[in-house]
């Protein structure tokens, strides 16, 4: 779900061009889910190979990251590792939420309500085991370096940045900002058309840029307030927030007591069922790792062509096309050089 | 009405063919205007390529800045208005502080008034490339775009190579060649300086349209270059006018 900063964070609307040859830390997590929920076929069922297995996330993976690729972009796909303990109460109400849509989707599909059905199907989206080894095995094969962070991938993401190893975390979250990420995109992975929710329309999606410093300078926040202001309007390790407080009124707040503790005692509901202190703790020191090589190599045609079409039932044509377009911009990333290198 | 600045210039072509030149690489473009003049420097969105562009106010017929101002402008839109104006047809262009528009009027024949917005001025500001050059060739701009096209005929890109006495374009495809020779001293090579034998690749693409563009406000252009190391292209301006390219080189890997 991801902290709600919407309301408080400036963007800027950018083109996929501008991210030309940059270096990207994915969520990847947040990426196949977004592939998992969108890529269905109108009734709401995922793609699936002839034995019933799930593909949709596969289909996102080599297709439109060999969209980003042509375009010079050079992604690095992270993975989550074991959630922190504190997020358990979030992966509850989630299973929930995933629970009562599935049955949900079953009525509506039972009833023949095909927009329904699709609605309430994009809300069922599991990430099971096998689909995360799937996509690790299509990215090796693709030749795109993948790191499996040991705890929160958008903490890790936001390490790479912070290192230089990355210019940009992608996620739809937020999230990324409070793990001390500078540059953030939105919309990356899904940017292009995209269907409105529950109506026959398509709209353009661009990518938005969010800046850490930016967020803070407007907002006259520091970063440990910005923190803060996170917790009390709820994170993924305290859902819920503080009872009633949304973004501007939380950062209202924060300005005008300096943080959390402070604000605590002049709030009605100052009765918190979380540790606020491990959550900051979370955010300014989360489990990351050095382990990790970047290293971009020649893609495996035929052996993606026989993982995604004998395995995984793909069309051989539409696979080949986007391998042409990945190997063409892979070479074209190793080859074109921009003018910053000379600034220094 | 308080206006940030008022100018005119007398031709309307030479607004026309520098609007073009500039729209070669970017869509928006932020002016920095002062009592000295107008400059852009601005990189392409791939940031492969940069243009530095200046015109002291000597270029107009008629300048006034009334406060140092930065403005930016979608490129292509003004374009089209000025491919409207005739070639020798005056133009004046003024900033209303208020409105932030754009008012663009040309007088000729008859008289057109138009508008358009201003956009956000980028604040980034673009450094120049630090380059020491081994190579420096004075070419026409003619014979420079006829290189070029030749070498397009048989690839995307071009390895630019010169030694003592000639500058060779080289371009290799998948099936075909292309070796363009020009001499120093030569009808089209005015003159070379080379301090260390060079040669660099660069895509024909962004080259031919940067070329062809910028000759139309050029008859002379230098290009300085070293061994893998960016091309500078310096399109020799009247009036102290300056049109610089830069373009970054590409590995070659094969």
């Amino acid at each position: 779900m991801g902290v709600k900063l919407q309301q408080i964070v400036p963007k800027t609307s950018i083109k996929l061009e501008n991210l030309s040859g940059k270096i990207i830390a994915v969520d990847a997590y947040n990426a196949l889910y977004q592939f998992l929920s969108i890529i269905r076929q109108p009734n709401g069922t995922p793609l699936k190979n002839n034995s019933g297995k799930v593909t949709s996330h596969l289909a996102g993976l080599l297709y439109r990251t060999s969209n980003l690729i042509e375009l010079g972009i050079k992604p690095i796909f992270i993975f989550d590792g074991n959630p922190p303990i504190l997020k358990k109460t979030e992966i509850e109400r989630r299973t929930k939420i995933k629970d009562e849509a599935l049955a949900k989707y079953e009525k509506a599909l039972e009833e023949g309500k095909m927009e329904e059905a699709r609605k309430y199907a994009q809300a069922t989206s599991r990430l099971k085991d096998y689909m995360i080894s799937d996509s690790k095995k299509l990215l090796s094969l693709m030749g795109l370096p993948w790191i499996q962070a040991p705890s929160e991938g958008e903490a890790q993401a936001a390490y790479l940045v912070k290192k230089g190893d990355a210019e940009y975390c992608s996620s739809q979250d937020y999230d990324s900002l409070l793990f001390g990420a500078s540059k953030l995109v939105r919309n990356m992975t899904i940017s292009g058309k995209r269907k409105v929710a529950r109506k026959n329309i398509y709209i353009n999606i661009n990518p938005e840029l969010v800046e850490l410093k930016k967020t803070l300078e407007e907002n006259k926040i520091t970063f440990e307030q910005l923190i803060d202001l996170s917790i009390l309007i709820g994170t993924d390790y305290n859902p819920n927030g503080v009872k009633g407080l949304g973004a501007k009124t939380a950062l209202k707040l924060i300005k005008e007591y300096g943080s959390f503790e402070r604000v605590l005692p002049h709030l009605k509901n100052n009765q918190i069922q979380f540790e606020y202190k491990k959550i900051q703790e979370l955010f300014l020191n989360p489990e990351i790792t050095d382990d990790y090589l970047l290293e971009w190599k020649d893609v495996d045609f035929e052996d993606i062509v026989d993982f995604l079409c004998l395995e995984k039932d793909f069309s051989e044509s539409r696979v080949r096309k986007a391998l042409n377009k990945l190997q063409k911009g892979t070479k074209e990333s190793r080859e074109k050089m921009t003018l910053e290198k000379w600034f220094k | 009405m308080n206006q940030i600045f008022k100018l005119k210039i007398s031709e309307a072509k030479l607004l026309r063919d520098m609007a073009n030149a500039i729209s070669i690489l970017i869509d928006e473009a932020t002016f920095k205007i002062d009592e000295e003049g107008l400059k852009l420097r601005a990189m392409d969105p791939s940031r492969v390529a940069m243009i530095d562009f200046e015109w002291p106010k000597t270029i107009f017929e008629e300048y006034e800045c009334v406060s140092p101002s930065k403005i930016c402008i979608n490129i292509s839109e003004l374009l089209k208005l000025l491919r409207r104006a005739g070639k020798s047809e005056a133009v004046n262009l003024s900033l209303d502080e208020k409105t932030g528009q754009l008012q663009i009027v040309v007088t000729g024949k008859y008289k057109r008034s138009f508008t358009m917005p201003t956009l956000e001025a980028v604040e980034e500001e673009v450094p120049t490339p630090k380059i020491d050059f081994n190579v420096k060739a004075k070419t026409t701009t003619q014979g420079l775009s006829q290189a070029i096209d030749d070498a397009q005929l048989v690839s995307d890109h071009v390895r630019i190579e010169a030694d003592s006495d000639k500058l060779l374009f080289i371009a290799s495809g998948d099936l075909m060649g292309a070796k363009i020779t020009l001499q120093k001293g030569s009808e089209t090579l005015l003159d070379l300086e080379t301090k260390e034998a060079s040669k660099a690749t660069f895509s024909l693409s962004y080259l031919s349209e940067i070329i062809k563009a910028a000759s139309a406000t050029s008859e002379i252009a230098t290009l300085e270059f070293s061994t893998d190391m960016p091309i500078r292209i310096d399109f020799q301006q009247a009036k102290q006018g300056k049109l610089i390219f830069f373009l970054a080189p590409r590995i070659e890997t094969d």
